[in-house]
Parts: C-alpha cells; structure tokens; sequence
C-alpha cells in the first residue's frame, strides 16, 4: 500500500469522523467540567438533532447544512428543556443519579424518534457522491466542509470562552465552583448556557455524521463511546483536548482495519479509553481527574 | 459611633447542630479586628456567618445600617461585604486579571477604577496580569484572593486565615498588605492560627472558644493577659 492510499482511505475518512465525534465530545467535555457528570444521552441528542434537519430538509426542500441552524437551534432548546424538567431537580443528589437519569433520558430521546421517524435508514441526499481528487488526494466536498464546520463551530467556542463576560463565567464555574458563587456568578445562567452549546454542537455532530454517512435511530447511541473516549483522551475540561482526541480516535477507528476485523473498530474507542484512564487520566491537555 | 459590623450573641451552624453559642464581634468602620482561639473553637465559623454560609439561629448581625442575619451571600457581597476562603480562593486556570474580572462580576459598567485601585495595592499582580493564578506562589496567590474579594469596593473584608502556609516572610507581607487595604477605606476581619503575631498586628481581638465569646480587647491587652496567654498562646 502506498502512502497515498493510506492516507485516501484511512487518515482522510479517520479526519472526517474524528471532526464529527470532537463536536460531540466538546459539549460532553464541558458538561463534565461545569456540572461534574457524565451526560449519557449526548449520542441520543445528536440522533434528535439528524433527525431534525431530516425533517427541514425534506419538508423545505434545501441543502442539509442550510437545516443546520434550525436543527442546532431546535436541539439546544430541547437540551435546556430536559435540563430544567429532570437533572435540575437531581443537582443536590449523588452525581451517580443524573448519569443514570441521563441513561433514562438517551433511551426516551431514541424511543421518540423511532415513534416519529421509524427504524430505517434515511439519507438525506439521494445518490452517490465522487470525490474529487486534489495532487492524488481524494477528497468529497462533504468531508471538507465537515472538517471546516467543526474547526469554525469549536474556534468560535473557544473565542466566546476566552473573550466574553459568560464565557469566563463558565470557565470560572469550571475552575472552582464555590468561589464563583462566591462571586456572585448566577450557576443557573451558567448550567443554561452549558446546555445551549452542548445541545447545539450535538445536534452538529448528528447532521454532520448524517450527511458522511446515512440517518438511523441508532447512530447518536453508537458515538457516544468514542465520543467520551475523545473528551477523556483530550483531558476533561479542554475544549482543545476534545478536538485533539475526536480526531485521535476517528483515525485510530479507521486505521484500525488495517490490523483488526472491521467488526472491532469501534472496540477501538473502548481500547484508548482504557489505557488513559490506566495510564494518564488527566488525558493529553491535563484536564481535570473525576 | 455606631461600628459597620456588629454581632450580638449569634448562635447556629452548617446543619442541625449549633457550633456557635453566642458570639458577639463588632467591627469599625476603620478596624483591623482578628478572631482567635484554639482549634474548632468555631474562628471560622463565626466570620461564615457574617456572610450567610451557615444557618443561624438566633442573635442579630447589624451591618451599616441593616440586619443582615440569614440573606443570601449574593445579597451580602453587594451590600458590600466581600470574603476570602482560606483554601480554594483563586480560579487557577484563569489569569490573575481575568480573576479580578470574575470578583467584579457584579459591577455594571466600567471596571477601569477598580483595576487601578487593586493593581496599586498590588504592583506585583500588574507586571504578571496575564499568568495564570495556579502557577503563583502562595503569597502572590493571597494577594490575588484578596485582589478578586476588593474589585467590589467592598466596606468590610472578611480573610479567613490568610497567613495559613505561608513563611514568616510572607505572613509579614500579608500583614502589611492589610494595613495598605484599611489605609484605603475598607475595614478588616479576619481569622488567624498564629496568634501572637495576629494579635500584636491588629488593632483589636476576640478570643473565641467552644463557640462562645471568651476574651476581648485590644491586641496588646490580650496580649498581656495571663489566662489567654496560657490558653491559646502556648505560655
């Protein structure tokens, strides 16, 4: 196998999907950091957020990423909504019973689209795509504008949270909660914003793996591994480390194959988990230890 | 004169249990006023529940003006009382003028004026406002803490052991920075492990034990006294 090829059907696919799972693992990286669980029903959220932009794009008859903003939209409200009906009421509790209640939570989001989608497979274009080749590299449109749309969507992220008012306020509930009370930093504006950026890049992260792949009820559900593998490989807290560890383990999946049966390749994902947790569970960037 | 800060026989705890039992402190609007006493003599406790950390029941905490027994602490830190923990008191992942930035989180407008007025107390913290807290040593990390508790132009601060851990060198420091802040306005109450320095700094003192009020004056007359000397200050 030449280079090339490595490189056209392993490292470029492995990209593609890394971008998709670091949109995931960002909004379960900052989950973990301001409200210290973890979310289980991240994978199902994204499932909502495919499903949504499903509906918008065959219902208005545009392009999937013209549905973006109504899917992200429509996703982080639902997220903020199931924060203020269940996990609100449990924040006092042992943290051990939001994650199961977000277990409850991942299975009522599937069931919900299942009733209202059904089982089977969608897409949302019909047909099949070439990819174009640039100095040998084959690359689909698709697969570029999913990396580009995940380094934007994080970058902006990034710049809100080193820049504004709030987004200091969610680092500042982050890095020590009392003391940000203290300070008189209102937690609940703080819990609401958290949602609204996790539910939204969610519901990216589901229309992007959509748009690559095909749409079924089972696709959020099946990311949510690899997804906390990214976050705890990025180092917990870090919204870089996320990125850093989507792409790790995207490519990882990928390559893989090379060595594996295909049927393991999300073992994969479940591999590096537990070697950072053994040997270095602060994760890459040094995040926090849970 | 009527003091910015006065307690009378305040009783209550964390949970169901009193550990206090009847402390009073009054505060001056230009007093450095310290609370010792031996360990879990309640010294913290006390100044927790100036800030509505605890729930109390009974007693009555004046404060210019308003009783302030059982508000929230949100309430107290715009009412102009501002606290310091003893541990934990630093965002570490954030640069010391982001942390600034976080103790003024309440103010509206420009916060111009009280950078300048932290940064004059605190000409070290200027030259390195972009490093990050958590790599500071201990004594620039307190005058961070205590940098973030006065960007609310707090009348009154309350330092829970600020001096905990710190050299001798430093505990000077932390001494002097407080008279620099008192110099500025704000008074100061504040819980102390070391004693005898503690006292010998500070313009009064409360001898504190088994949640009650014990001994009280100025720092130089408990200094003097014979029974607190052999009590809480090892003879």
């Amino acid at each position: 196998m030449t280079f090339l090829e490595l490189v056209n059907f392993y490292i470029i696919p492995g990209l593609v999907l890394g971008s998709i799972y670091a949109l995931g693992a960002v909004g379960i990286t900052l989950v973990f950091a301001i409200l210290r669980y973890a979310h289980l029903a991240q994978g199902d959220l994204a499932t909502l957020g495919a499903f949504v932009a499903l509906a918008v794009v065959t219902g208005l008859g545009i392009p999937p990423l013209a549905a973006l903003p109504v899917a992200m939209i429509f996703t982080a409200a639902v997220a903020v909504g199931i924060d203020k009906v269940f996990y609100e009421h449990l924040r006092e509790r042992p943290k051990i019973v939001t994650v199961m209640a977000s277990l409850g939570i991942a299975l009522m989001i599937r069931s919900v689209v299942q009733v209202i989608w059904g089982v089977d497979a969608e897409s949302y274009v019909r047909g099949i795509v070439r990819p174009q080749t640039y100095f040998g590299l084959r690359i689909k449109d698709r697969e570029i504008y999913t990396v580009l749309f995940m380094l934007f969507l994080v970058g902006g992220l990034m710049l809100f949270l080193a820049r504004s008012k709030w987004g200091k306020a969610m680092r500042a509930m982050s890095d020590n909660p009392n003391l940000a009370l203290l300070s008189g930093i209102d937690n609940r504006k703080v819990v609401m914003l958290t949602w609204i950026i996790a539910g939204g890049l969610c519901a990216a992260s589901g229309v992007f793996l959509g748009i690559n792949t095909e749409i079924k009820s089972m696709m959020g559900w099946n990311m949510l591994l690899p997804m906390f593998a990214a976050a705890i490989l990025g180092g917990v807290g870090r919204v870089e480390g996320a990125v850093l560890g989507g792409l790790v383990v995207g490519v990882a999946e990928e390559l893989s194959v090379l060595v594996l049966p295909s049927e393991y390749k999300a073992a994969m994902a479940f591999v590096i988990l537990l070697f950072m947790l053994l040997v270095r569970p602060t994760g890459l960037l040094r995040g926090k230890v849970l | 004169m009527t003091p910015l800060l006065s307690m009378k026989n305040v009783r209550g705890g964390y949970g169901d249990a009193d550990i206090l039992h009847g402390v009073s402190i009054d505060v001056a609007s230009d007093e450095i006023v310290v609370i010792v006493g031996p360990n879990g003599a309640g010294k913290s406790t006390a100044m927790k529940s100036v800030f509505g950390l605890l729930t109390l029941r009974g007693g009555s905490i004046l404060f210019d003006g308003d009783e302030i027994l059982n508000w929230a602490p949100n309430r107290i830190v715009q009412r102009g009382i501002c606290y310091v923990p003893q541990v934990d008191n630093i965002f570490r992942e954030m640069s010391i003028h982001e942390n600034l930035e976080m103790g003024a989180f309440l103010k509206k407008g420009d916060l111009s004026a009280a950078y300048d007025r932290v940064y004059e107390l605190f000409p070290d913290l200027k030259e390195r406002r972009k490093t990050m807290a958590g790599s500071l040593s201990g004594g620039q990390r307190q005058m961070v803490a205590m940098g973030r508790a006065l960007m609310l132009d707090p009348k009154l601060l309350l330092l829970d052991e600020p001096t905990a851990g710190l050299s001798p060198k430093y505990m000077e420091q932390i001494f002097q920075i407080c008279r620099d802040v008192r110099a500025t306005g704000v008074a100061i109450l504040l819980v102390e492990q070391h004693a005898k320095q503690a006292l010998a700094f500070a313009d009064r003192g409360y001898v504190l034990a088994a949640g009650q009020n014990r001994h009280e004056g100025t720092g130089a007359e408990l200094l003097a006294d014979r029974e607190v000397a052999e009590m809480f200050l090892g003879g």
